[in-house]
């Protein structure tokens, strides 16, 4: 079984405006092929290939829980706390794992917002919240897998373990707060606030399209995998090209270990260099033009985002170099279109990556996103990437998934009280 | 009269941004889970409007300049 059907049409947009464009468009789907969203699709029903009013009505309920007052408390309570447990725990030795690590720290996380509940400093448990994210990311990028069938099987059969063990209890315990909480027992205070919560308090409303069970599962899945999968990737590939650049500029590490705002550039520039979604696929719903050009329906578009990343016009003469000193404009996003664009854009771009960095100093409301805030931590800890560092996952066709980033850990780079 | 500034209700998803972006020209409603323009949108900048409108997600948010032109309509009807 395939997943796309034949399009007429085969459309690439390489130009970072022309990409634009079709991110915002109304008539460019994520819904590729309705019969294999039918027979087998496993992401049926979420968020991320909804389109049009479904979608709206979904995101107005979801989007409640990135709300700047809930991303400030993540970035400058509970992430700092869980992040050094963890790195006390687990960066020691000779030869140790940094995307294991990032994605074990990025579990905890995303495992609160998604409305997990699991046993937070147990590395046993999550490591088996990281195998569900690692399985549901094969089944983000199915349409990139090399043998989709098995990626297919393998997510069915995860989606069960994942309900039994984990959503379905995280459930019975949230509406049985939700019924106290109608019933004018217990005030909103008493609420446990997570997209699992959000969902069931709104579940009756047949806009959402969320009275089937198992399409809550899978909602729930999502959030914890694009809420994960993002931070492993992204620290890895910051760490890998800040190293390279430090070659020629080696003040860039001492500057990141000191100065949050360089460390937050630095991810922004390794969002836009490595998109974790290196190419964005839509489906034309009926005839569009992008750029003068005319895309019949149900044209397959190909939205090339790490090209239109590097377009000169918007980010300079060396496009392609690590710098996160670089200058934009401010309606240019640093990251790119890395966290794509109009509706589906990314909801967790903040948590990840801040607040667009300002040029000089920012006021008290910025935040720095996740990845900047562990990137400065690991470097201010004295990391150093071994020779031959990472081990590329090979079961995907996209060139910017890391299965491992081995590292060493050296002497410590700059005190902890630098911002 | 000043800059008339209307987000439809339907096409908000409520993300937010034009919030963060003129917090003294929009502001979210929790209960409907969508943006709405605040009074004092009439008398903000208008390049700041026209920033919030073309960065909206969903293209919600409409701009007319206080002469009447459309400045920016977005996905609005």
């Amino acid at each position: 079984m395939t997943l796309l059907s034949s399009f007429p049409a085969t459309i690439e947009l390489t130009r970072y405006e022309d990409i634009r464009a079709a991110l915002f468009h109304p008539d460019l789907s994520r819904t590729f092929d309705t019969r294999s969203y039918d027979d087998g699709n496993i992401r049926d029903g979420i968020v991320s290939i909804q389109h049009g009013a479904v979608h709206r009505a979904r995101r107005r309920v979801e989007n409640t829980q990135f709300r700047p007052d809930h991303l400030r408390l993540y970035e400058r309570e509970l992430f700092p706390a869980v992040m050094n447990a963890l790195l006390d725990r687990l960066l020691v030795g000779a030869e140790v794992d940094l995307f294991s690590i990032g994605e074990r720290l990025a579990c905890v996380l995303a495992s609160r917002r998604a409305g997990l509940d699991i046993r937070e400093d147990d590395l046993d448990e999550l490591a088996v919240i990281a195998e569900f994210v690692d399985i549901f990311s094969q089944g983000a990028a199915i349409l990139d897998a090399k043998d989709p069938d098995a990626v297919r099987a393998l997510v069915y059969a995860a989606y069960e373990r994942f309900e039994r063990d984990y959503v379905g209890p995280a459930r019975e315990r949230r509406q049985a707060l939700l019924d106290a909480h109608a019933r004018g027992e217990i005030g909103p205070e008493a609420l446990t606030h997570d997209i699992l919560t959000a969902l069931l308090a709104h579940r009756a409303d047949p806009a959402l399209e969320m009275a089937d069970e198992r399409r809550i599962v899978r909602e729930v899945a999502t959030y914890l995998q694009g809420g994960t999968h993002t931070t492993g990737q992204t620290i890895c590939n910051a760490v890998d090209l800040l190293f390279e650049a430090a070659a020629e500029r080696p003040d860039l590490l001492e500057r990141v270990a000191t100065d949050r705002l360089v460390a937050q550039r630095a991810v922004h520039e390794t969002l836009r260099l490595r998109p974790t979604t290196p190419k964005i696929r839509r489906r034309a719903v009926a005839e569009v033009t992008i750029a003068g050009r005319t895309i019949p329906p149900d044209s397959l578009v190909v939205l090339d985002v790490t090209a239109g990343n590097r377009d000169p016009e918007l980010f300079g003469e060396r496009p392609d170099a690590f710098d996160p000193d670089r200058t934009v404009t401010p309606d240019v996003p640093r990251w790119g279109l890395s966290f794509g664009a109009g509706p589906h854009i990314c909801p967790g771009r903040t948590v990840g990556g801040g607040l667009p960095a300002p040029e000089d100093e920012p006021n008290d409301e910025h935040l720095y996103g996740l990845v900047a805030l562990f990137l400065q931590e690991v470097i201010r800890r004295g990391i150093e990437p071994l020779p031959g560092r990472g081990e590329r996952d090979t079961r995907t066709e996209r060139f910017n998934r890391w299965a491992h980033f081995w590292i060493r850990v050296g002497s410590p780079r700059a005190a902890a009280s630098a911002r | 009269m000043g800059v008339t500034v209307t987000i439809d209700p339907e096409l908000c998803i409520g993300s937010g941004d034009c919030v963060r972006l003129v917090p003294d020209a929009f502001e979210l409603r929790e209960d409907l889970g969508v943006s709405v323009p605040r009074p004092a949108a009439t008398t903000t900048d208008v390049e700041l409007l026209v920033r919030a409108a073309v960065g909206c997600p969903t293209q919600a948010i409409r701009v007319v300049g206080a002469d009447g032109d459309v400045l920016h309509a977005g996905n609005t009807a």
